[in-house]
């Protein structure tokens, strides 16, 4: 195979608001090879592939591919490039026939009319060329979705695409599928399509990259070939040794072992979620780590009863609570400060004291009126305890940064006066500065008596702040790790590899 | 503001075209008009800024007045009368409000279907006469008058607006109306009875149609089956101008009553103006987009400010 780079990227920086998400990356990707590109949840994986695809700019740097500067200001100019992509998630209209599907936008036309004749019969071949027994005139909502993942590759031989790139394809195959898109992508490669691949299954890497380029923290940090490679040089490789030190304890731990606050036993719930036992005793910090897609998420959804359980027992202070919606875990003193800030976390059409009276609006009521003075005033003294900027309780909180609006998010819950609290993902999208604050804000929780669970992608965070932790692997916990037998490679076998590793 | 603004540059165009627009009768008619939208208005903003839409308002108005006219002509008192038909108004509302909360349908859907249906059973229990005979006491009550051009449905529509503008303002239901409104997920995620508040707002709604049943057949003597037709568009229309959001989450009582008051204003006196009627629906039409499009980019100008 002729070693020739194909897509280089250049001193490529992303920033966002507050966040620098790409660092000078520079490293080239040959033509004809499957690339792949590992790295932890937030290690910039994806944002490089969508400056790549055009989905975003880079702030620094250039892309060349083919030995000639390109800059995509849309996903479609880097599709008319020859550019695809697989998505994540499935994106087709589920209404149409599957040629229909793949020809979007870009339907062979006759005399103004759509070529039906012809459509079919170019999509037929490529079906053809795939090997697949879907039929052009298939009703694509029918597909599985590894036959939708199919689709997609089709789409882009369709378009003609000389680099395909797909990002954890294999999330929602069965095994038979996933063998079936291996064959694909081997195939593609031999007719010289260049493929990126990425994935948090390293056994998929092994067998079928030719080379796989490791991220970190938004910076590039080497380019291995996958022959001769190991396991366990690769995870280190992912891992690095330079731990971030601002998320860690700055008071001693506060766990006692002797009074278990919650006790979650059998929980089956949505997203294969199956089997999950644990407990929280109180004044700790328990972390809750695990890839995205492992389930973390969806076992506190069902504890909080955002999501129905399937089967499960929950023993809050010793005694079975009943939960079945979020009234039901509010009244049993727990919160959850979710993920999904706008969506999820806080109303964008109410100031911060509204927004923070949300879940205890009981306690400013007299009589049957809400008293809109004592609620302005509790306001502003508790969303002042967490330190929130501009502390002013007719701001829009949809108007604050992220880290103030998380404030805010915690602050309805001081106010519920809770003492299980649940933080997903608590510093997700907000600035080094602020990440810092809640952390302290979670320590000073501890002090007045409250638990907290927090769920966590981030290794450097959930090691440098929980007491003990629980690792999770597609819906079933892996292992339970308390704080001395923290350690990065260990941690992320478990979630990479499940309990065998 | 913009909104008060708005109407007495609307009075006053009106009177310069034609003076006899401010003439006692002409306004007097303009009120009789804001009333009826005003109370079904009130309703249908608690519904929209919980992010729904009320279509059935017209057809309950029309069960509620037959039902309410056929109780009176039988010689009911008026309490009588009219708890029982406000009863039954409430309940209409409630059955919009389970199919959208708890069978999770479509506002749209769920209340275009209880439209036509409301309105059969108008039809059914009519045969589709009107019902005439209500008692001169009941007409008295809704439809009395105090002084020169005033009648006690303006008192009507004054004190279902003060009660609706204190629930909204000033009870847990009313923040939770806005909040679901603005993030059903986040309110329901703060332990909100999000369902239970949902229903409410429609029931409140269902009670807005009804009391313009009572106006409507106090005025008329009679509850007509046809009562009503169309009126839900005039309902939203009030709610529009007055600055409520389609999209959910915004919206006062005072506007919509403004909004009511300047919706009327501008049919009457596109009357006295002697604008062909066609043309009429042309200008409403208007008035109701340039309302909605002012409401956006004050949101615009709003959010660049907080910048």
């Amino acid at each position: 195979m002729p070693v020739k780079n194909f897509i280089e990227f250049k001193h490529i920086s992303k920033e966002f608001p507050g966040v620098k998400a790409l660092n000078d990356i520079n490293f080239a990707i040959r033509q004809g090879e499957t690339h792949a590109i590992l790295g932890e949840n937030g290690a910039g994986k994806s944002t490089l592939l969508n400056i790549l695809h055009g989905i975003y700019q880079p702030t620094e740097g250039e892309l060349l591919i083919g030995g000639e500067k390109v800059a995509f200001s849309s996903a479609n100019d880097a599709i008319k490039f020859g550019i695809a992509k697989v998505h994540q998630e499935i994106n087709m209209v589920p209404e149409m026939t599957v040629a229909q599907n793949i020809a979007l936008g870009n339907e062979p036309r006759k005399g103004g009319l759509i070529d039906w004749k012809k459509l079919n019969q170019d999509v037929a071949k490529i079906l053809d060329r795939l090997h697949c027994t879907i039929k052009p005139t298939d009703k694509t909502g029918e597909l599985s979705n590894g036959e939708m993942q199919i689709l997609q590759i089709a789409k882009a031989l369709y378009l003609d695409s000389r680099v395909l790139s797909l990002d954890e394809p294999t999330a929602s195959l069965s095994t038979q599928e996933t063998e079936n898109l291996f064959d694909i992508i081997v195939e593609l490669k031999e007719k010289g399509i260049t493929i990126l691949y990425i994935s948090h299954r390293l056994d998929e890497i092994f067998r079928i990259a030719d080379r796989a380029t490791v991220m970190r923290d938004g910076q590039y940090i080497g380019t291995y070939e996958m022959e001769g490679m190991t396991k366990e040089k690769l995870i280190y490789s992912m891992v690095g040794r330079d731990v971030e030190m601002f998320a860690t304890r700055q008071k001693p731990s506060r766990a006692d072992k002797s009074t278990e606050v919650l006790r979650v036993e059998g929980l089956n719930a949505e997203n294969h979620v199956e089997d999950v036992n644990f407990n929280l005793y109180q004044g700790e910090i328990l972390g809750f780590f695990g890839l995205i897609g492992a389930g973390r998420t969806d076992v506190m959804r069902a504890v909080f009863g955002a999501d129905r359980k399937r089967a499960g027992k929950i023993i809050v202070h010793g005694k079975d609570a009943e939960i079945k919606t979020p009234v039901g875990a509010v009244k049993e003193g727990i919160a959850l400060i979710p993920e999904d800030r706008k969506r999820q976390g806080f109303n964008y059409n109410l100031s911060n004291g509204q927004n923070m009276a949300l879940a205890s609006l009981e306690k400013f009521v007299k009589g049957v009126f809400v008293n809109h003075k004592k609620k302005l005033a509790a306001a502003e003294e508790l969303l002042g305890s967490v330190n929130l900027r501009p502390n002013d309780p007719n701001f829009m909180t949809a108007n604050l940064s992220g880290g103030n609006q998380q404030k805010v998010v915690l602050g309805k819950w001081l106010s519920a006066s809770g003492d299980i609290m649940i933080f997903d993902e608590p510093t997700k999208g907000i600035d080094v500065g602020a990440k810092a604050e809640i952390y302290a804000l979670m320590e000073e929780l501890l002090e007045q008596g409250k638990s907290i669970i927090m769920v966590s992608s981030e290794l450097t965070e959930v090691m440098g702040m929980s007491d003990r932790m629980f690792v999770m692997k597609d819906g079933k916990i892996a292992a339970e790790l308390s704080r001395d037998e923290f350690d990065e490679q260990r941690i992320l076998t478990y979630a990479l590899e499940g309990n065998e590793g | 503001m913009t909104l008060l603004a708005a109407l007495i540059v609307i009075v006053i165009v009106f009177t310069m075209i034609n003076p006899i627009y401010i003439s006692i009768f002409n306004i007097s008619d303009i009120i009789e008009q804001s009333v009826i939208y005003g109370l079904m208005g009130i309703g249908m903003t608690f519904v929209i800024i919980t992010g729904g839409i009320d279509l059935s308002v017209g057809s309950v108005l029309a069960l509620t007045a037959v039902t309410a006219a056929k109780l009176s002509s039988g010689g009911m008192n008026v309490l009588g009368v009219a708890i029982i038909s406000l009863a039954l108004s409430a309940v209409l509302g409630a059955a919009n409000g389970f199919m959208v909360s708890c069978m999770k349908l479509q506002p749209f859907i769920a209340t275009m279907g209880s439209m036509s249906i409301f309105r059969g059973i108008a039809y059914i229990v009519t045969e589709g006469f009107p019902v005439s005979g209500v008692d001169s006491a009941f007409r008295s009550v809704f439809y009395g008058k105090i002084s020169v051009g005033m009648r006690t449905s303006v008192m009507v529509l004054l004190v279902f607006a003060v009660i609706a503008h204190i629930l909204l303002k000033y009870t847990r239901f009313g923040n939770y109306v806005y909040a679901i409104g603005g993030n059903e997920e986040a309110t329901r995620l703060s332990g909100v009875k999000v369902k239970s508040n949902k229903i409410k707002a429609y029931v409140i709604c269902g009670i807005g149609s009804g009391l313009a049943a009572m106006i409507l057949i106090a005025k008329l003597a009679s509850g007509e089956p046809t009562a009503g037709n169309g009126y839900e568009l005039n309902a939203i229309a009030a709610a529009c101008i007055g600055g409520t959001s389609m999209a959910g989450g915004r919206g006062t009582i005072a506007g919509t009553v403004i909004g009511a008051i300047l919706f009327s204003a501008l049919k009457v006196g596109l009357i006295t103006s002697g604008v062909d009627t066609f043309w009429q629906y042309v200008a409403t039409g208007v008035v109701i987009i340039i309302a909605a499009y002012v409401e956006i980019i004050q949101g615009k100008l709003a959010g660049k400010k907080r910048k």
